[in-house]
């Protein structure tokens, strides 16, 4: 090979890497070579305890640092910057709607259900800053979260109608080649996206796809309809992590102990006179 | 298998010994029927994924009238079973204005195959069928306990209340596992490496590691300890410590140490065995057994901390009544 050709090689790896770099919203897409090591019944082996690394429980849009809600708390407080996660960048709320977030946003430290430790709901439960771990069987995937013991059986054959709401909602998977598939629905309307005030109906319907990208890593995308809020449905993708840890497990968070002051200390005996 | 259904367990409990004792002889996974075998699952554990309730009439403990009695007769157990059917409905307790039927689905302690057995006790070791003694210190323990408690009145703040109420956890969930009240669901997952253990109420996924992997450290303690299981030919076994101190399973401490053994005896019905020790609660370790009966499912969301109004009306009636209270005795003077 003569030293032209080795240059050549070069630019031509540059600019291949410069144009993969400048496709639209495809930061988050799989790179197409990577298979996935399989489990025993030939589908691609999701089993682990995940976790994304990221600041969408915060806000799912971009946003800059800022002094937190509990002036006491200080920098421990504050929330942290964040790139984010929500493709094209806004959310497509309808006008009403849009002034709704904003009001949830100034009234967040009372009205976002995490304060109260009540289910995170979907998709946020995949970006609280928790791990949850998946647990894949061969008729049914069972994703178990940390934070307040949230939990989702997802059948892979139609269960049939959801009985209620749920703040988790009600799932069916399928697989579609490498990725599995989980359409979401039956959601009640208590639960936000994040701590920004982001919020839905109970018309919500999520379609998620998780794609594993590399051993370590899974591409979570989300795809978010609800026509009583929003204009269109719209997507939200992120990486989500392997904690690598051999020791690694979920530990309890039971973080009812954490809210009942919040929630019932106005209810509490008075010290008597 | 309807779930619905009612039927007598007495011979299926029978059969169930018989297989039982089947497993001791054969080697593992010989075992066959007509009708049913082991099935696996795809990484090769035996298979013991599904919906299941382990409700059933019998005490944990034998009733002092059934001294040295460990099995009913088939009489004795219809009588019980009838016993079990009252009163029908809350209804027709006196003062009572609730809706409950008790042979309604998870209220009706007989309604799986295995609901009515002829055990008299689920304790099987020591054979009195009785929880052993406390010991000394355990004593000690339960004194300091109640004596912790009488500082602040029942209904003085949530803390006040049980850790059902609250909606921490429910005593049935455990380890070890025992029949509630009511909603005795739950369901098994298995997936490589790992088995995991979610009940309905309420909502916890006991996820446990099949890797051989040591106990958390000392200084981790929860409300459903710390689980590690492997497979004894088709039996799993599930050893967990590192309970925290407000579990008070019949007056343990943090030491508790439950083993516990699942093995999958036909198509319905996992045998569930376990043995608790503490050295500090009580002077030796104890068994029981009792059969947990495969439902329909599936298991749905009990969400039961977001629709707590019991502890709002509780709290809300008790500040009442010291209200009412104090207006009584202002009118007095």
């Amino acid at each position: 090979m003569s030293w032209r050709t080795v240059l050549l090689t070069i630019v031509a790896i540059t600019l291949g890497a410069i144009a993969a770099g400048a496709q639209p919203s495809s930061y988050n897409a799989p790179p197409t070579a990577y298979k996935a090591p399989r489990t025993a019944d030939g589908h691609p082996d999701l089993n682990g305890i995940w976790q994304a690394v990221n600041t969408a429980n915060w806000d799912i849009q971009d946003h800059s640092a800022a002094a937190g809600t509990v002036v006491s708390l200080g920098a421990a407080g504050a929330i942290p910057p964040g790139q984010g996660v929500v493709e094209g960048g806004e959310i497509p709320y309808q006008p009403w709607a849009l002034a709704k977030k904003k009001e949830n946003f100034a009234k967040r430290l009372t009205a976002d259900p995490e304060i109260k430790c009540y289910l995170p709901g979907v998709p946020r439960a995949t970006y609280m800053p928790f791990p949850f771990q998946i647990i894949q069987g061969a008729k049914s995937i069972m994703i178990a979260y940390e934070y307040a013991d949230a939990v989702r059986n997802i059948p892979l054959n139609n269960p049939g109608e959801s009985p209620a709401p749920a703040w988790m909602g009600w799932s069916v998977g399928h697989w579609e080649g490498d990725t599995l598939v989980v359409d979401v629905s039956s959601f009640n309307e208590e639960t936000w996206f994040d701590r920004a005030g982001d919020f839905h109906s109970d018309a919500l319907h999520v379609v998620e796809r998780y794609t594993p990208r590399s051993p370590d890593t899974l591409i979570y995308e989300a795809t978010i309809e609800d026509p009583k809020i929003f204009t269109r449905p719209w997507k939200m993708s992120m990486p989500l992590y392997r904690h690598v840890e051999k020791n690694a497990q979920l530990l309890e968070f039971k973080c009812v102990e954490y809210a009942e002051e919040v929630i019932y200390g106005h209810l509490r005996k008075k010290p008597s006179k | 298998m309807d779930i619905f259904e009612k039927s007598r367990a007495s011979e299926l409990f029978t059969s169930v010994i018989a297989l039982t004792l089947l497993y001791a002889i054969a080697a593992p996974g010989q075992v066959a029927t007509k009708t049913w075998s082991l099935q696996h699952t795809p990484d090769g554990q035996p298979d013991l994924e599904g919906y299941w309730s382990n409700v059933t009439i019998t005490p944990l403990e034998r009733p002092a009238e059934l001294a040295g009695k460990e099995f009913y007769t088939e009489q004795e157990l219809a009588a019980k079973e009838k016993q079990a059917e009252q009163p029908r409905s809350a209804e027709e307790i006196a003062g009572t204005i609730a809706h409950y039927d008790f042979h309604q689905y998870g209220l009706d302690r007989t309604q799986t195959k295995h609901g009515l057995n002829l055990r008299t006790s689920l304790i099987v070791d020591p054979p009195d069928g009785k929880i052993p003694p406390l010991t000394a210190e355990a004593k000690k323990r339960a004194a300091e306990r109640a004596e912790e408690r009488k500082k602040i009145g029942p209904y003085d703040g949530p803390e006040s209340r049980g850790l059902g109420e609250r909606c921490i956890v429910m005593a049935h969930e455990g380890p070890p596992m025992l029949p509630p009240a009511y909603n005795a669901n739950l369901q098994i997952q298995q997936g490589p490496g790992y088995v995991a253990i979610l009940h309905e109420e309420i909502h916890d996924t006991r996820i446990i590691p099949l890797d051989g992997r040591p106990h958390l450290g000392p200084n981790i303690r929860q409300y459903l300890g710390d689980s590690r299981g492997h497979w004894a030919g088709n039996t799993l076994v599930v050893d967990t410590t590192n309970f925290n101190d407000k579990t008070n399973f019949h007056g343990s401490g943090e030491n508790l140490h439950v083993v516990e053994r699942f093995t999958r005896v036909d198509a319905d019905t996992i045998l569930y065995e376990f043995s608790v020790e503490d050295p500090t609660t009580w002077a030796r370790p104890w068994k029981a057994e009792l059969p947990m009966t495969k439902i329909k499912g599936p298991i749905y969301e009990f969400a039961c901390h977001e629709g707590n109004f019991d502890m709002v009306n509780n709290l809300t009636q008790a500040r009442e009544q010291e209200k009412a209270a104090e207006e009584a005795k202002k009118n007095q003077k």
